[in-house]
């Protein structure tokens, strides 16, 4: 059986907190223990601080969480129409020399089991994020 | 969601205790940026960081650290982090952060 969530949530950084902790509240219910819940709950909130602090539209406009829970594992897409931006330009942080961006999207891929990213620029930006339970 | 932050300058040991309770994500980071700052602006020293009762740090959290060691590094001061919670420790390890500013970990 598969439950699908969604959240419409305005682009202000206030309510980055509220989606991280509904969307752990739901990991937590969907049985995965207390690391994963953690995990997923920072690659969300991660997800979600890229749309407020990167995207271009008003912070009035909204974006989309949605969460896909199986038996198996959750699917989390977090989608907005900020702008989107050039993947090609990303660059991974290099650790010796670190800089105050550019964390967000190495840590969700360092936190989650699949992570695809998908921006058109002038549009917005779709990152899906997977995290399978009893993984080992 | 929400961040408290103890500042004390300690004489004896020359350095800032700064304690930092709560919450640090994109809505409270730049609480920590000010209080920060106003400490290296008040008076120019290490500055340790207690992370005992911090519960949550984010990307923009680690980046207000990462920019105040940058600004530090003008005066060779540094910023150290003390007694991170398991959450937090394994995003210092992740990030490779703990080798520059956790020495006791």
């Amino acid at each position: 059986m598969t439950d699908i969530l969604k959240f419409s949530i305005p682009g202000k950084p206030e309510y980055v907190g509220t989606v991280r902790l509904a969307v752990s509240s739901l990991a937590n219910c969907a049985g995965f223990d207390i690391e994963a819940v953690e995990d997923i709950k920072v690659a969300v909130s991660e997800a979600c601080t890229n749309v407020v602090c990167h995207g271009k539209s008003n912070r009035d406009d909204c974006y989309e969480v949605a969460c896909e829970i199986s038996e198996e594992r959750i699917i989390i897409l977090v989608i907005d129409r900020a702008g989107g931006y050039d993947m090609s330009q990303y660059q991974r942080p290099v650790m010796d020399n670190p800089k105050e961006g550019g964390l967000g999207i190495f840590i969700i891929k360092a936190l989650m089991d699949e992570v695809d990213i998908f921006s058109e620029l002038g549009m917005g930006t779709s990152i899906k994020m997977v995290k399978y339970l009893n993984r080992l | 969601m929400s961040l408290k932050i103890q500042s004390n300058f300690n004489d004896e040991g020359n350095q800032w205790e700064i304690k930092a309770i709560g919450d640090v994500d994109i809505s409270t980071a730049p609480k920590l940026r000010d209080c920060l700052d106003a400490a290296l602006q008040d008076k120019k020293a290490n500055i340790v960081l207690h992370l005992e009762e911090l519960n949550y740090i984010d990307s923009t959290g680690l980046g207000v650290i990462i920019g105040t060691m940058g600004k530090m590094k003008e005066y060779e001061n540094q910023i150290m982090l003390v007694n991170p919670k398991e959450n937090i420790k394994k995003l210092l390890n992740i990030t490779s952060l703990d080798r520059i500013l956790c020495p006791k970990i």
